[in-house]
């Protein structure tokens, strides 16, 4: 019996029981297999082929050449770097102002009943589920006539706003997880709502935030249609610079994967240190 | 003094005149806090998503080439032309239809399944679970590449794969079908695990006594879970499927980094042909109608599902 199959002994079902003890044994290790096979094996190869001499790359699978020569031609490369320092800087701020504009909106439809609440959940609710690219088409003109089309304002406020339905919608269910008797009774005690809000309600919603901060931080790292359409050389992002690799250098696999590792980095350090939180986010 | 406050007129019984504000004004001290605290987050979404969109709606009434300052009014030509293009009517929105469907049922089964296997604790847990989330991690641009890779038809690892089980090389996306495939497949790889972790997150919390009584009772896994789990998943699984269903109707980008739209636009979902119809053919008003038939069609279908999923679940809880 290894470690692997000891299953808790305070739940008393388990829907693999249904088995025999050796055939759910055989189960559970060929579930693992399949599971890390596709989720992993795409990964697994993008990495090797990364890792591979530009003659080698197309049979990954043969040879044992290999060379880190390819992260260094792209770090090389200016364009990359600054996509890098590009994204990073878009997907800070926009977290940090979409978070702090959406908290006290979900705030607000936790807390209150009546038209107002009422009106602002179904705008959001409508607002969520008209496509991105029906607004960032024409945002595309918009930002173009006010002057802000591949500047920085042009990329972070469409970010911003993407999140707003969303983030508000969430935000409420995290102060609906929170007993609002605290502030009923600062309001007694003769706190002002803004200080119930401020001072009792936002510290104890602190982690749930922070949890999807992560996640907005990463969507907007991951984010590729607004970068497609509302950038230009000032101001591109990663997505579209690697995007940009397949096409311009058609076979160029080493380099795009070099570059994709590293995209993938914030992600993968994300899901190994901050699961917690990636888990608690992703709570609908 | 004494018209405009009724309560304090000296000693005489106030009397609420039609004419006359409340004594307690319309916009009260609590209505104002509530304004207050929505007021970043609609300006927000006012000026650069309705302003956007109401800028799109005037744009697709008209002849609006990209870089064309002549913006004459042709009223309903681009829309009457959308609505009678045979790549919108056979190949876009069936192409949308069908990945919405099949993205959506195929995670939400491959997410049931993985939630299970979750489910029981063991000591490779946290490893497995860090597995699985992954795809739905890394961004889905990188998820298309490796796709891409994977399925390369002379050098991908599927191709020589099936070398070596004997099958001749298949080249995926020089063909309609096979392309689609992989674009449902990457799809659905990238969101199984969001499906996974939410219906975990459901799993965890049902209550434990049902599945006592039904051990007690021995039935069966599969009718535990037809008659136990499914029945108690059903809220989260309709908020899940409502999500996923309105942002799969939008996929871009993984369609755009596999196939394009090709071969020969016979893989286009909506959002691709929006882009294609302004940023390729650079029409704009015919894009902006594209954009704006596609959020009336979502939001009819999202209003169905809304009300079918409340009927199952208080969506809004």
């Amino acid at each position: 019996m290894t470690a692997l199959c000891t299953t808790r002994s305070d739940r008393p079902y388990c829907w693999t029981d249904a088995l025999a003890p050796g055939g759910r044994r055989a189960f559970f290790w060929l579930a693992t297999i399949a599971i890390v096979l596709l989720f992993l094996g795409p990964i697994v190869i993008l990495v090797v082929t990364s890792l591979r001499p530009g003659w080698a790359v197309f049979y990954i699978y043969r040879g044992t050449d290999f060379t880190l020569q390819n992260y260094r031609d792209v770090l090389a490369t200016e364009a990359v770097i600054h996509a890098f320092v590009n994204s990073f800087l878009v997907a800070t701020l926009a977290t940090i102002v979409s978070i702090g504009v959406t908290v006290s909106s979900g705030y607000m439809l936790s807390r209150f009943r009546g038209p107002i609440p009422r009106a602002w959940f179904g705008t959001i609710y409508v607002f969520r589920t008209v496509p991105y690219i029906s607004w960032v088409l024409p945002l595309y003109l918009v930002c173009y006539h006010l002057g802000i089309y591949d500047t920085y304002a042009g990329i972070l406020l469409p970010h911003i706003a993407v999140h707003i339905c969303f983030f508000s919608w969430i935000m409420k269910g995290f102060f609906d997880g929170i007993d609002p008797s605290m502030e009923y009774a600062a309001l007694v005690d003769g706190c002002t709502r803004w200080g119930a809000f401020l001072r009792v309600a936002l510290p104890s919603a602190i982690p749930a935030i922070a949890a999807l901060g992560i996640l907005s931080w990463l969507y907007t790292w991951n984010e590729f249609l607004f970068a497609l359409i509302l950038t230009g050389h000032n101001t591109a992002l990663i997505t579209v610079t690697m995007a940009q690799f397949v096409t311009e250098l058609g076979t160029a696999w080493n380099l795009m994967s070099a570059m994709a590792v590293m995209a993938m980095g914030p992600a993968i350090i994300i899901t190994l240190f901050a699961q917690k939180y990636v888990v608690r986010g992703l709570r609908i | 003094m004494a018209k405009t406050h009724p309560a304090v007129s000296n000693g005489v019984a106030p009397r609420t005149a039609p004419d006359q504000p409340n004594a307690e004004p319309r916009l009260g001290e609590k209505e104002r806090f509530m304004l207050l605290l929505i007021a970043p987050a609609g300006i927000v979404l006012v000026l650069f998503q309705i302003v956007p969109i109401i800028f799109g709606a005037n744009a697709s009434f008209r002849d609006w080439q990209l870089f064309n300052p002549a913006q004459t009014w042709v009223g309903l030509k681009h829309y009457l032309y959308i609505l009678s293009d045979s790549t919108f009517l056979t190949v876009v929105l069936p192409n949308t239809f069908l990945l919405m469907f099949l993205s959506v049922t195929l995670s939400l089964i491959g997410g049931l399944a993985l939630a299970h296997y979750l489910h029981r604790n063991f000591a490779g847990q946290w490893l497995m679970q860090t597995i699985i989330l992954l795809p739905q991690m890394i961004a889905p641009v990188i998820g298309a590449m490796m796709m891409r890779w994977v399925f390369n038809d002379q050098f991908g690892v599927v191709a020589a794969f099936l070398d070596w089980v004997g099958f001749g090389p298949i080249s995926w996306l020089a063909q309609r079908w096979p392309s689609f495939f992989i674009v449902i497949f990457t799809d659905v790889w990238i969101w199984t695990p969001w499906f996974a972790l939410i219906l975990l997150a459901g799993l965890r919390s049902l209550p434990r006594e049902p599945f006592e009584a039904a051990q007690i009772d021995a039935a069966g896994a599969w009718r535990t879970f037809t008659h136990l789990t499914l029945p108690m998943l059903r809220p989260v699984i309709a908020v899940c499927v409502l999500i996923r269903s309105i942002d799969a109707f939008r996929t871009f980008d993984v369609v755009w980094i596999l196939t394009g739209g090709g071969p020969a636009r016979s893989t286009e979902v909506f959002s691709i042909y929006t882009y294609i119809e302004t940023f390729v053919n650079l029409d704009f008003g015919r894009g902006s109608a594209a954009a704006i038939i596609g959020a009336l069609i979502i939001l009819a279908v999202a209003g169905a599902m809304y009300k079918v999923a409340g009927r199952v679940t208080d969506v809004s809880r």
